[in-house]
């Protein structure tokens, strides 16, 4: 399993986020292109959260090559700094998609680790 | 806008340029001039020949923020301009440049003219400018199209270009575009310029797109410009100085305006040209306090923008930790590339606490209780945080110490710099330390946090409890930092406890927030106005006699307006009417040496021996805070503050002035007008409201 992979069944698996609970909006997630792209859907309804493979419509689309998508997974990316050099690209609800961006783990320096966003997360 | 010496700048947010008063632009590379977008140079060189002729500035018209008129002959700065020919660079600033050029023959024959424009673009991060660094990681391009120039740089997938065009036919090479022009007596030539500025992702979608796509027409910014202006309060008074002061500032604060791509089009205060010209935590939220009864729009955006950027996690490059509001955010090359840590970086203690109090007096001035309920988990976070993240020696107080050792910031309070906290005698306390007025401002979000829970959350439990933590922090740090044989409160404490003894303005903002027991507050008076703080214009940053002082130091002993308003919002809640007048008259006098554009800091000389603030070097200007200072100096003299739905005046007047009157303050009662006046039978003034 891919560590992509892994983070989305932990937002399935997770279901809700109280830090969200004022958020509505979907997010789609286009990993890799072509024959390789893999689409993850992301709706959140006042903090519940589903997550599916599916192409449909999003209110903010980011499209992401595999090896970016597995970084931000593992928490290695700082998802602005990445927008800003070209490395994620985000089309529609840009402020949707950084409030988002706190659904990665992130695991730069040496400080305590990530958290996850909720306590029935899995490794 | 001319506070470089010798520069006249552009602006539109975070989008500026600076030049020459002939319009050209030539950078060296450690200086702040040229064309800059997302805190980027696009254009460092810019400057127009005639047959190989520089031109000489015959004068500018720089009325408008977003437009220059340069008025300009061919020759060098010499006493006699022989100007058959002369020209016209009509420039304006919008999320590109555009340029009209037009030149004139108003000689006798016909001339043939070598029209040059050389064009450079350096692409410099604006920390590379700073630090003076040269060299580029990308490699950069140069491309002719038809009639365009564009100039590129790349770095991975980080694209950056600068498209250059001329509605007339010219000819390009890679240094520029030239035009032969021949001129019959008494005709006039002329060509719109262009310079694009794209941020470019991979597939060549412009990520500077949305911002045009959510900008108004290009000619309805005049219109645009003239609504922000009517939209507030007019001010009434005989003093021309004021008024002058007044309308700069206002138009200073629509010039530092931009557009964060996240928001939708709603607009957030930019720090200061030329450094600063992005969002700050600390200088946003206290722009929108200073601003509240005159731009009270500006407070929305801020506090959205800085929810949506609260740190969530715990990064010791960025120096998040979940609740805390940012400092600086960046979209330059240093940022995406994290060799700057600005996507963002945190490092601030006192933007959590005040992101609470504007918040609370937001609401207090608005009624707007949907933005409380709107906002009531990044509240609690921020409020959650100065105790969970902030209290770094479990003593009870906000402490700092930066976790970023390469690019993070020493002092992470309003004094910045790397020598601004010093003991008395010069020495440099250890880390971590705690700066009194961060104390404050803890101390005046709990209390407010307290109202909102109460009022608004419907949380009397929390309400109760963070009135008990602000009693406990009120005791604690009235104990802690108060060094009774000085009668001031220490400027920190040092990292095991030690008060660090210098004499600072910083106790001036235990007024503002109301941490001082009002027994000791004529003592905190008698230093904030004795001569060793009060230069005449104003609370010096650092007294006179201290170790470090120096009136030419960035923060320590330099004059900062914004810093003077607040003290003197803290002098009028604590009844010090007349001193905070001083200051209000002080400041504002200032003003008129500066054309009405109050500088981010000037020198801490006595007024009695320079008779004129002295500029300090760098400062910058228009600085938000700045022009946010008349706007709270002004509200302090006419003594306004909401009370339930109506607005209470107490106004007192300095002597300088004899009638104020601010009209049609917006807020929840409607729009209710302010009036001060002196009166020749009382020394002190008298208003009332009607």
């Amino acid at each position: 399993m891919t560590a992509t992979s892994a983070f989305f069944d932990r937002l399935a698996a997770a279901c809700q986020d109280p830090r969200f609970s004022k958020v509505c909006g979907s997010v789609r997630f286009d990993i890799g292109d072509g024959d390789d792209l893999e689409q993850w859907l992301l709706v959140i309804d006042h903090g519940h959260m589903k997550v599916t493979r599916s192409a449909a419509p999003a209110d903010t689309v980011i499209r992401v090559s595999v090896p970016v998508a597995d970084a931000m997974a593992r928490g290695e990316v700082n998802g602005l700094a990445a927008i800003t050099r070209g490395e994620i690209l985000v089309d529609g609800d840009l402020g949707l998609a950084l409030r988002l961006g706190r659904l990665f783990p992130r695991a730069s320096g040496s400080g305590d680790q990530t958290e996850q966003p909720t306590s029935s997360s899995t490794p | 806008m001319r506070d470089i010496p010798g520069t006249v700048s552009c602006i539109d947010g975070n989008t500026f340029i600076v030049s020459d008063a002939s319009g050209d632009v030539e950078s060296s590379p450690a200086t702040p001039v040229g064309l800059f977008a997302a805190d980027t140079r696009f254009l460092s060189r810019w400057v127009l020949t005639v047959n190989g002729e520089r031109m000489a500035a015959l004068s500018v018209d720089d009325s408008q923020y977003y437009e220059v008129t340069f008025f300009v002959a061919p020759g060098g700065a010499v006493d006699y301009v022989e100007a058959d020919v002369s020209g016209i660079r009509r420039r304006r600033i919008g999320p590109d440049l555009t340029e009209s050029l037009t030149i004139f023959n108003y000689g006798q024959g016909v001339v043939d003219l070598d029209v040059r424009l050389e064009v450079a673009a350096d692409f410099a991060d604006i920390f590379e400018i700073k630090f003076d660094i040269h060299d580029k990681v990308g490699t950069s391009y140069t491309q002719i199209d038809g009639n365009e120039l564009r100039l590129g740089y790349r770095r991975g997938t980080y694209r950056r270009e600068v498209v250059v065009s001329a509605s007339e036919r010219a000819t390009i090479d890679p240094g520029g575009l030239r035009f032969a022009v021949r001129l019959p007596p008494g005709q006039q030539w002329t060509t719109q310029l262009q310079a694009a500025m794209r941020a470019l992702r991979p597939d060549g979608v412009d990520l500077r797109d949305a911002l045009r796509a959510q900008r108004p027409e290009d000619s309805t910014l005049p219109d645009s410009v003239r609504e922000w202006v009517a939209q507030a309060p007019t001010l009434d008074t005989e003093s021309a100085a004021l008024q002058q002061v007044y309308h700069r500032s206002l138009v200073d604060l629509a010039a530092l305006r931009f557009a964060p791509l996240s928001l939708g089009g709603a607009t957030v205060p930019a720090a200061g040209l030329p450094w600063f010209m992005t969002l700050f935590g600390r200088d946003s939220l206290l722009t929108c306090l200073q601003t509240l009864p005159v731009t009270p729009s500006l407070a929305p955006p801020t506090l959205r923008i800085l929810a949506s950027l609260q740190g969530a996690r715990t990064d010791d490059v960025l120096e998040e930790d979940p609740g805390r509001i940012l400092h600086e955010l960046r979209y330059g090359e240093s940022a995406a590339f994290e060799e700057q840590p600005h996507s963002p970086y945190y490092g601030t203690v006192d933007a959590s606490p005040l992101f609470v109090v504007l918040l609370d007096e937001y609401e207090r001035w608005s009624g707007d209780t949907a933005l409380v309920m709107e906002l009531e988990q990044e509240a609690r976070s921020a409020l959650t945080w100065i105790d969970s993240y902030a209290d770094l020696t479990s003593t009870g107080y906000v402490w700092y110490q930066k976790r970023n050792g390469a690019t993070g910031l020493d002092n992470q309070c309003w004094k910045d710099s790397w020598d601004s906290i010093s003991y008395a005698d010069g020495r440099l306390p250890g880390f971590p330390r705690a700066t009194c007025e961060t104390q404050g401002y803890a101390y005046d979000a709990k209390i407010r946090g307290a109202r909102l829970a109460r009022t608004f959350w419907g949380d009397p439990d929390y309400a109760d409890r963070l009135e008990r933590e602000a009693a406990a922090l009120y005791e604690r740090f009235n104990r802690d930092f108060w060094l009774d044989d000085r009668g001031y409160y220490a400027l920190a404490l040092d990292h095991d406890g030690t008060p660090v003894d210098s004499l600072s303005s910083n106790i001036g903002h235990l007024l503002w927030s109301g941490i001082v027991p009002p027994e000791r507050a004529a003592r905190v008076v008698e230093h904030l106005m004795g001569p060793a703080l009060f230069s005449g214009w104003g609370v010096r940053t650092f007294a006179e006699g201290q170790g470090r002082y120096n009136p030419l130091g960035y923060h320590n002993g330099t004059v900062w307006p914004f810093d003077n308003s607040f003290i003197a919002w803290g002098l009028r809640r604590y009844g010090f009417a007349t001193e905070a007048g001083r200051i209000a008259e002080g400041i504002l006098s200032a003003a008129t040496y500066f054309q009405g554009r109050l500088p981010e800091a000037f020198g801490g000389f006595d007024r009695s021996t320079t008779r004129y603030p002295v500029r300090y070097p760098t400062a910058g200007s228009p600085q938000a805070w700045s022009s946010g200072a008349p706007m709270l100096l002004l509200r302090t003299m006419l003594g306004i503050d909401p009370h339930e739905d109506h607005l209470a005046v107490n106004p007192a007047l300095p002597s300088a002035f004899a009638r104020v009157a601010l009209l049609d303050i917006p807020g929840r009662w409607g729009r209710v007008d302010a009036f001060a006046r002196q009166r020749p039978d009382r020394p002190a003034s008298t208003g009332g409201i009607a």
